[in-house]
């Protein structure tokens, strides 16, 4: 019942959206009209030649789309949702030597000090999920949660752990998961593109394109990074001088002048230029009206915590909903910076409050808008860094972790997520993942699952070898599915 | 150790006549073993199933030490086991007698026969030596032009395919210019082409493209795809670098049609060839291209085995069409390379420092050393007349300060003496003079430093690093010890000395009887003019590859190449002169269902142009393009907000006058946010090796070309450039346009498009006048109104975006 209530509020919302297009653009009718005759014209070519087109996938999914908050710079599990009091106990002492024989890290070194965290634990809701005191928003959302607390990873410098953690390899060239799952499912929209990126944060994200890149895949299926503003993608804006109905006329001649080569050369790589042409057309509408936010209500602005005209995470937050709302098959959001050494700024005290009050409230919100609509059930939310950070404590300025690959923690929510579940444990120091570790294969696995996709049979042969997301590892964590 | 002590207890002496390895041992071996340790499967690179291989050892080195059973690896592995593993890892594990006939076989020396042999992995066709094949006979003889077409031809003829007919004039020579140079014909060639009655005349045209300097920029810049060519060092922090005088190199090298063997000699070890020039050296840039980490927290070590790997994988790759990559952490799952072969090739690379080497003009060259000299004079002269000024200085202090008591300063005095000496120094003007000369010296050199150009290279470490397997690729777990060798599949090596080098290595590589290299490398040469090679998986020849479609053609081609003296140049002619080239492109429908992908070649492929071509033909038929060769990066305009997606924002001082109308492959390519447009239309990210570019057909590629200021500007100069050459009739104007950018006549259908487009945008305009001016610019329009020369950069721009001009048909 409350899912057909949600595909009925979620079609009104369309119908609504072009009702009010049409009302304040009588300018931009004649455009509309031309956009109807173009895809009638175009269509038929487009479906057989889309390479973004819908495909069906392997068994019944749980889920349709993908938001994935991507907290880069690595969260640290100890101050957020992983208490340890034993850690507590055993703050300022000298980390047992089995626990760092033999291991690396970044900075520090083998006789680091253990460090209890200062914050606070509640339990939350009624499964009582442990959550820090730094994302009350969060913590009243747990009961949709699914935290898992044995995130395992493999390598600890940001880069390549940010290209594991996006690409199952620390080499680069591998495709992306986004690129991944609009590879193996096509994207919904006709009108954006099946896989977009959205940042915020003080900079960019370590790493940068590879990280939604499509490595060996055709470039279709890559991210594309919507830059904030009214006009999210490159070239998006006609050029000075040029309206909507010039831009189609221009369109429409450029079209008909290559539909006549089709007919000449009989490439069907012209009727896929044909069809693309239409798309970017539609695209120059659907993306400016996707980055509109004037027609969101005020409270669903404050739930997210969107200030009109500022770029934020809380706004692109919104912008995810708006996306998959609209068929997009895999948003990512990129916020920077968790790297909490301890240097000002990038500490766990001030530093870390700050970048939890950016982001819980408008992350907490997203879950709950996708609720409120009905969309939370077909669309997996992700929530976590590369990495976590170590129970010892970093000497620098002020109080800050090291990078820790071997236990931390992240959450999940909706798709066909069991909720309300706490999973997984890391031992009394929060160091190793001791019960049911994930590892990253692992995590994708089950991502991929929630989608219909089997993970060992999405390939793609590159150089003599069929490659996968999960690289030779990953099991579908059932565990953690409803 | 206290099990093996226990083992040893109860081992039961006998009397016994040693073991035989035929008889007795192999089997035993042969029944536990074989299944992970043998040629078709050499886990830890252990092969027990051929003496040799058991001399040789695994990963972890030798398995055997005859004469001391207990001290033999081998029976540790069957006994205790290795890192918790107790051998067999999988299956019955030994029984006690089994055990103890391996020890009394080791401990009586382990006597083993001489004899190999060779598995049937090493009967692939890519490992076989390239032969002649003398070209088939075919019925098409009267379409072959050359040994190319026999081959081709013959296949089509068995299949019962006629070939296509030769392409026009007009569309060969802009086929010859794009895939040549990149570049499109001026309207005089293609009309002299067209018009020219002489029986060769498609030969001159062909020699004139070859002759070009552009043709160093076409086919260097595929190199630099190779080579994983770029400006920055990649990773985080993406930090810039300067390593374009490689990027000259190459294209000097081919222009200069450098023997494809030197070539690759000197680019990957020119440092080392006796009396190395400095070109030879700027060459090594090529294995200077890979990235480097300069993120904080990093391991150094870590990232220099990196980027060692990288050189393995990518001389795998670009010589060898070898995945040898995938024997870095375990033995090659289906090709015959071991994993501590993979080291042994490892091993050559591991020896060198990477150094940062100037390249002063021989002007500046001199003007440095005068500088020098200069410098070195100043500054004797100077403390001369320091120690002189001191001298003259203490002898008044001391004057004024009583003779005898003088001499008795406290350290506070002397102090003060000297910090009135300075003051004094000051005072005296040759000193100052001086000073101020050393300064100015010093700046005009520090200047002069600034302007002189540097590159990465190589250089051989004067002592040379230890290589050692890495178990599980892993930089931190050490195996055995290897020395710089080649895969025991492939001919051998032939060193100049005791210890192999990168020279040996690189002779190795373009040796005549490498059987990869040429045929790698001429597979390569035809995938660019077909779109696909023929093998279709041209960066791996090994088991898993694609088998050739014309295998015979590809020994041909490899055989002539290197007969010809590895001879690129002569190639390019060879394969552009052939009828097969010179098809028509156009789909034929009767072969869809025959021939879906076009293997056999009845035609041409209409190819996408790549993304630096794309601009370049853009800039070439708007008569904007800035021909001139070589230099560092420059920076186009592009759309803003480009850096909200890297760490650290990246400096781009968009560039005026010429340079901004430069070709493709001069963009300053920032590995973490390239120019936008080189992405889009699928140029790749310099971070691995790239053998082949995709061709992708997206939205957002319409999206640039019709928006993208870049090809606004084109649109606006193809039009300028047209009125000036014609009457400024819409007919004329759309007749000029397709000229310049389409090398051809539209036709009726065409042409009605065009003028009835170009009507109703002037219409249009002449009702928006602020519009027209926006969207014209700063056009000088001849005789043209506004309007009208509005509609005109409309139609130029419609015919910018045709589908044909961004196509090779």
């Amino acid at each position: 019942m409350e899912r057909e209530a949600a595909i009925q509020g979620k079609n009104g919302f369309v119908l609504l959206a072009r009702r009010h297009f049409l009302q304040e653009c009588p300018l931009r009718l004649g455009a509309m009209a031309l956009f109807h005759l173009l895809l009638r014209e175009g269509l038929a070519q487009a479906q057989s030649t889309n390479p973004l087109a819908p495909k069906p996938p392997h068994f019944k999914p749980r889920a349709k789309a993908v938001i994935y908050l991507f907290m880069a710079g690595g969260p640290s599990h100890l101050e957020l949702f992983d208490y340890k009091p034993v850690l507590q106990r055993l703050d300022g002492q000298t980390v047992p030597e089995s626990y760092v024989k033999n291991k690396r890290f970044a900075f520090l070194k083998k006789d680091a000090k253990l460090l209890g965290t200062r914050r606070r634990f509640y339990r939350w809701g009624e499964c009582g999920a442990e959550i820090s005191e730094l994302l009350p928003e969060i913590g009243k959302i747990a009961d949709d949660l699914c935290i898992i607390r044995s995130m395992v990873t493999d390598v600890f410098n940001h880069g390549p752990a940010k290209l594991f953690m996006n690409t199952g390899s620390t080499q680069f060239g591998r495709p992306s998961m986004g690129a991944w799952v609009t590879y193996g499912l096509g994207s919904a929209s006709s009108d954006l593109p099946g896989f977009v990126v959205l940042q915020s944060g003080p900079r960019g994200p370590r790493g940068g394109a590879p990280l939604w890149g499509s490595g060996f895949l055709p470039t279709t299926y890559q991210g594309v990074p919507f830059l904030s503003g009214p006009e999210p993608i490159l070239d998006l804006a006609n050029p000075p001088g040029v309206s909507r109905q010039r831009q189609a006329a221009f369109i429409q001649r450029v079209n008909a002048l290559n539909r006549h080569r089709l007919n000449l050369v009989g490439d069907p790589e012209i009727a896929t230029r044909i069809a693309q042409y239409e798309m970017a057309f539609r695209m120059q509408v659907a993306a400016p009206e996707l980055m509109d936010l004037s027609g969101e209500d005020r409270r669903t602005l404050e739930m997210y915590g969107v200030e009109p005209g500022k770029p934020s995470f809380a706004a692109n937050c919104l912008l995810a909903r708006r996306l998959v709302e609209r068929g997009v098959r895999f948003v990512q959001l990129y916020h920077t910076d968790w790297d909490h050494h301890g240097n000002r700024g990038l500490d766990l005290g001030e530093g870390l409050e700050r970048i939890c009050r950016e982001v819980d409230r408008p992350a907490a919100a997203l879950v709950r808008d996708l609720k409120q609509r009905g969309l939370l059930d077909e669309t997996i939310v992700i929530w976590g860094g590369e990495f976590g950070r170590t129970p010892m404590g970093e000497p620098r300025e002020t109080l800050g972790r090291d990078h820790h690959i071997d236990g931390f923690s992240l959450w999940l929510a909706g798709g066909g997520i069991k909720p309300g579940l706490t999973y997984g444990a890391t031992d009394e120091l929060g160091f190793y993942a001791v019960e049911n570790p994930v590892h990253v294969h692992d995590l994708h696995a089950t991502i991929l699952h929630l989608l219909g996709i089997d993970h060992t049979r999405l390939t793609f042969r590159f150089q003599g070898r069929d490659f996968r997301l999960t690289d030779i590892g990953g099991n579908v964590v059932h565990d953690i599915i409803a | 150790m206290h099990g093996l002590f226990l083992c040893l207890a109860l081992v039961v002496p006998a009397e016994q006549d040693p073991p035989d390895f035929v008889q007795d041992v192999r089997p035993i071996l042969e029944r536990h073993c074989f299944r992970c340790h043998s040629s078709a499967n050499a886990r830890s690179s252990l092969r027990l199933d051929s003496p040799r291989g058991i001399r040789q050892g695994g990963n972890r080195g030798p398995v055997l030490k005859p004469g001391n059973s207990s001290e033999s690896l081998l029976i540790r592995a069957v006994t205790l086991g290795i890192d918790g593993t107790r051998m067999p890892a999988q299956g019955q594990p030994l029984s006690k007698s089994e055990i103890d006939l391996l020890r009394r076989w080791i401990d009586s020396g382990a006597a083993m026969p001489k004899d190999e042999s060779a598995g049937p992995e090493v009967q692939h066709w890519a490992f076989q030596p390239v032969r002649f094949v003398p070209p088939p006979h075919t019925a098409f003889t009267g379409w072959c032009r050359n040994p190319i077409d026999a081959f081709i031809a013959h296949r089509l003829e068995r299949r019962g395919i006629a070939p296509s007919e030769e392409a026009g004039r007009r569309t060969l020579i802009r086929r010859v210019w794009l895939d040549v140079l990149g570049l499109l014909p001026d309207p005089e060639d293609v009309d002299a082409f067209v018009a020219s009655k002489r029986p060769d005349a498609f030969e001159r045209m062909l020699d004139r493209a070859l002759a070009s300097p552009h043709y160093g920029e076409r086919w260097g810049r595929h190199w630099l795809d190779l080579a994983r060519y770029a400006d920055s060092h990649g990773y985080t922090i993406d930090g810039p670098r300067s390593i374009w005088p490689y990027r000259d190199w190459v294209i000097h090298a081919l222009n200069e049609n450098k023997p494809f063997d030197q070539f690759v000699i000197e680019q990957i070890a020119g440092d080392l060839l006796p009396g190395a020039t400095r070109d030879q050296i700027v060459a090594t840039g090529f294995h200077r291209n890979t990235l480097i980490n300069q993120e904080g927290g990093t391991d150094p070590e870590e990232f220099r085995v990196k980027a060692i790997v990288d050189r393995v994988n990518t001389t795998g790759t670009v010589f060898l069409g070898l995945t040898i990559g995938c024997a870095q952490c375990h033995e090659h799952k289906y090709d015959p390379i071991s994993q501590r072969e993979y080291y042994e090739l490892f091993a050559f690379f591991n020896s060198d420092d990477e150094p940062t080497l100037r390249l002063p003009t021989p002007d500046q060259e001199i003007r440095l050393r005068q500088l020098e000299g200069e410098l070195v004079q100043l500054r004797s002269r100077l403390q001369q007349r320091q120690s002189a000024v001191r001298l003259a200085f203490l002898t008044a202090a001391l004057w004024d300060s009583g003779g005898i008591f003088g001499a008795l300063l406290t350290d506070l005095q002397a102090r003060l003496v000297v910090g009135q000496f300075k003051g004094g120094a000051a005072a005296d003007p040759i000193l100052r003079e001086l000073a101020k000369q050393v300064r100015q010296v010093e700046q005009e050199r520090a200047g002069l430093l600034k302007k002189i150009p540097t590159t990465l290279v190589l250089r051989k470490r004067a002592r040379p690093r230890e290589t050692y397997v890495m178990i599980r690729g892993d930089f931190l777990r050490r195996g055995a010890k290897v020395e710089p060798s080649t895969p025991s599949v492939l001919p051998p090596l032939k060193p100049r000395g005791d210890r192999p080098d990168r020279l040996d290595l690189a002779r190795w590589l373009v040796s005549p009887d490498n059987p990869l290299t040429p045929r790698v490398t001429v597979n390569r040469v035809w995938q660019r003019y077909f779109g696909r090679g023929i093998v279709e998986t041209e960066n791996d020849f090994g088991t898993q590859g694609a088998r050739p479609s014309h295998p015979e053609l590809l020994d041909w081609l490899a055989w002539t190449f290197v007969q010809s003296g590895w001879d690129l140049k002569r190639l390019h002619r060879l394969i552009l002169s052939s009828a097969t080239y010179r098809q028509r492109s156009d789909w034929r429908p009767e072969l869809v269902e025959v021939d879906p992908t076009n293997k056999l070649l009845a035609r041409q492929n209409r190819l996408r142009v790549e993304a630096e071509v794309i601009r370049d033909i853009s800039l070439c038929a708007a008569g904007l393009l800035t021909y001139r060769i070589g230099g560092p990066g420059v920076y186009p305009p592009q759309p803003e907000g480009i850096y909200r997606f890297t760490q650290v924002k990246k400096p781009w001082p968009e560039s005026k006058g010429a340079d901004r109308y430069r070709r493709g492959l001069y963009i300053y390519f920032w590995r973490s946010s390239p120019y936008p447009f080189l992405i889009t239309f699928d140029a790749p990210r310099a971070t691995t090796t790239c053998t082949r570019r995709v061709r992708s057909n997206t939205p957002l590629q319409a999206l640039m070309l019709a928006n993208d200021i870049v090809f606004i500007e084109a649109a606006r100069a193809l039009a300028a450039r047209s009125f000036r050459v014609c009457d400024g009739s819409p007919e004329a104007l759309a007749r000029a346009m397709f000229r310049f950018a389409l090398c051809r006549p539209p036709d009726d259908y065409e042409l009605n498009q065009l003028v009835e487009f170009f009507v109703s945008q002037a219409e249009e305009f002449r009702s928006d006048p602020q519009a027209a001016t926006l969207f014209a610019g700063e056009l000088p329009r001849g005789d043209l109104d506004l309007p009208q020369a509005a509609a005109a950069v409309a139609t130029a721009r419609v015919i910018l975006n045709l589908d044909e001009f961004i196509t090779r048909e």
